[in-house]
């Protein structure tokens, strides 16, 4: 099927050649498919024929068949059968090894991926095909998307994809509708929810609906507390954790579905733990750091050992909002720095050796301008090599991409709902990785 | 063509059409199932390659020598990002080819067990096709009537992920 597909672009390609192979095919493309399929040439059918059985596959260490015989049987083949389309299109699909079509699909934006469900029974499928799972698993992660709520509407989520840097606005299923929840975490492609009374955890695959209402947890004291996630690569489970300011803690389990306290916290700790909740945890080699303040510094734990570390990092003077992030393994600080009634954007990466905040960029000087004298807020919607600020005074709600690795500072476009006109502002959010086939 | 530093061990490959390539070890390695061939010492001097043209394996044995050049990220974990920038402004040109090498290309990666290349070669073709309506993909692939979905079912889809359709 896909060589077919294959060789029909091919056709376009070769009658609009002057165009740039890796553009969109033109817009007279309908013309010319008609075109072709109206007048498939005998040239083109043996030609595609002969390349479907032009490769076999063979296991490695044995030696390739000769191409004389394979090719001469093909051609005997051809001599056979009609040039009919249909039949050609059985011959071709049948030697077109199966996880090489999936593995196409599996490249899709995702976008395109959900438009051609309605191709056949077959792509219709592939959502919960165990072999397009680990195909899905093999396509190297792109840059992240963002998984926001809206103030005006608590209950539907607005996504950003940054690499079309357009929004799209999912529901999210089966969440009791009189509850608020929020985005807090996300591994794997699922996204962590917690309600506004920090009660109940759900998972959710925003680009699936695949979901699940965790179980509650034991403790009964609703405080704050701050949630990380993380994922077993291998296993496809997932773990998520919730630490409270009196140093108590518990991890969910996917695969035994349950909470457990692994144990105290060790006298190293100082508590109580004055959490920076606005600051998302971020997740280096298997570990989960979070930031406190009082002492200022950063508290680990190592999700597969249970030992928690405590390190001491005086913060950047003339802070005040701030977060953690990460960058391929890099741990760094996003945060306002306010000085007079000037204000800007600061990014410093952790220096491991001397345990100090390096400054490594600045937000452009002429975006700051635009604070000066004014009461600026800032949170971070995400924070994994891919930043979402969101910068608020009275009157004003900027919202920014920084790249960590290109040092690239971008500006969002604002976020309207399909059919409106009027901008939702955002109030909270999480970075995840889309992925088609990961399970709440 | 062949290569450089005479020191190293040197590889054979013999395409299809009889013409012989010289290249060095550590650019065969590249392919996995060469690499199971040397290590199981079922390759002979000459690897005969009876199901790759030698316009293809050209095209592969420029794509190998670039990436065995190339630092390999588990090596270092502070791997120079020029080195990857130019890897990857190095793939995009590779990939700006017509559509039956691309698949030439990707059938003859799959065999040789190149796995950078055969993701490289599937996203190209993912690239070209994403424009495209379902309608269009279904003439193209000449769908059965009998595999499409039901209204029902597409109406279930279309329901499911409408935010994809905004």
């Amino acid at each position: 099927m896909l060589r077919q597909l294959i060789a029909q672009l091919h056709h376009l390609y070769s009658t609009s050649s002057s165009l740039p192979l890796v553009e969109e095919p033109p817009p007279n493309q309908r013309w010319c498919l008609l075109n072709l399929e109206d007048n498939p040439s005998e040239d083109d059918c043996c030609n595609l024929i002969m390349r479907s059985g032009k490769f076999k596959l063979l296991e490695p260490g044995k030696a390739p068949p000769s191409k004389r015989a394979r090719k001469d049987r093909t051609r005997g083949k051809l001599a056979e059968k009609s040039t009919s389309a249909e039949t050609m299109d059985e011959e071709i699909w049948k030697e077109f090894p199966e996880d090489l079509y999936e593995a196409v699909i599996a490249r899709l934006p995702v976008t395109a991926f959900f438009r051609f469900r309605s191709v056949c029974q077959k792509w219709n499928s592939l959502l919960t095909s165990n072999s397009f799972s680990v195909q899905c698993n093999q396509v190297p992660r792109t840059q992240p998307w963002f998984y926001t709520r809206t103030h005006e509407n608590v209950n539907t989520g607005a996504m950003y994809d940054p690499v079309s840097r357009k929004w799209h606005h999912p529901t999210v299923p089966a969440v009791p509708t009189k509850m608020i929840i929020l985005p807090v975490a996300s591994a794997g492609g699922l996204v962590c929810f917690l309600d506004i009374g920090h009660r109940s955890f759900y998972v959710c695959n925003p680009l699936t609906r695949s979901f699940r209402e965790l179980q509650a947890r034991s403790v009964k004291v609703w405080s704050r507390v701050a949630v990380g996630m993380t994922i077993n690569e291998k296993s496809r489970s997932y773990q998520i954790m919730w630490v409270g300011s009196d140093g108590g803690y518990e991890v969910y389990d996917s695969i035994k579905n349950t909470w457990t306290c692994p144990g105290r916290m060790p006298a190293c700790v100082k508590l109580p733990l004055s959490l920076n909740f606005r600051s998302q945890p971020v997740t280096v080699d298997g570990s989960m750091y979070f930031l406190r303040s009082d002492p200022d510094g950063i508290v680990s734990y190592d999700m597969e050992t249970g030992v928690w570390k405590q390190f001491t990092v005086p913060a950047p003077l003339h802070l005040s909002d701030h977060a953690l992030a990460e960058c391929s393994g890099r741990i760094m600080l996003v945060g306002l720095l306010t000085k007079n009634a000037a204000t800007c954007v600061c990014v410093w990466e952790l220096q491991k050796m001397t345990l100090l905040w390096k400054e490594v960029d600045r937000m452009p000087n002429i975006w700051c301008l635009e604070f000066y004298g004014k009461h600026i807020k800032m949170s971070c919607l995400g924070n994994r090599g891919l930043l979402m600020l969101s910068l608020r005074s009275k009157m004003m709600n900027r919202l920014v991409t920084y790249d960590v690795l290109r040092k690239e500072w971008l500006k969002v476009p604002n976020c309207v709902l399909p059919h409106s006109r009027k901008r939702q502002w955002i109030a909270c959010g999480t970075a995840f990785h889309p992925c088609l086939t990961a399970k709440a | 063509m062949s290569t450089s530093s005479s020191s190293s061990k040197k590889i054979v490959l013999k395409s299809a059409d009889n013409e012989t390539f010289e290249i060095d070890e550590i650019v065969a390695l590249e392919s996995q199932a060469i690499k199971n061939m040397i290590e199981d010492e079922c390759a002979d001097n000459v690897i005969p390659l009876g199901n790759i043209d030698s316009k293809t394996l050209s095209k592969i044995i420029e794509y190998c020598k670039k990436h065995a050049e190339s630092p390999k990220k588990d090596d270092n974990a502070d791997i120079d990002e020029k080195a990857v920038e130019d890897l990857k402004s190095f793939d995009a040109e590779f990939a700006k080819v017509d559509m039956p090498l691309i698949q030439d290309i990707l059938m003859a990666a799959n065999f040789l067990n190149i796995d950078n290349l055969i993701g490289l070669m599937c996203r190209t073709i993912a690239d070209r096709i994403k424009g495209k309506t379902p309608e269009e993909i279904r003439k193209i692939l000449n769908i059965n009537k009998n595999d499409l979905l039901s209204p029902e079912q597409e109406a279930k889809a279309r329901e499911e992920n409408s935010w994809a359709f905004d």
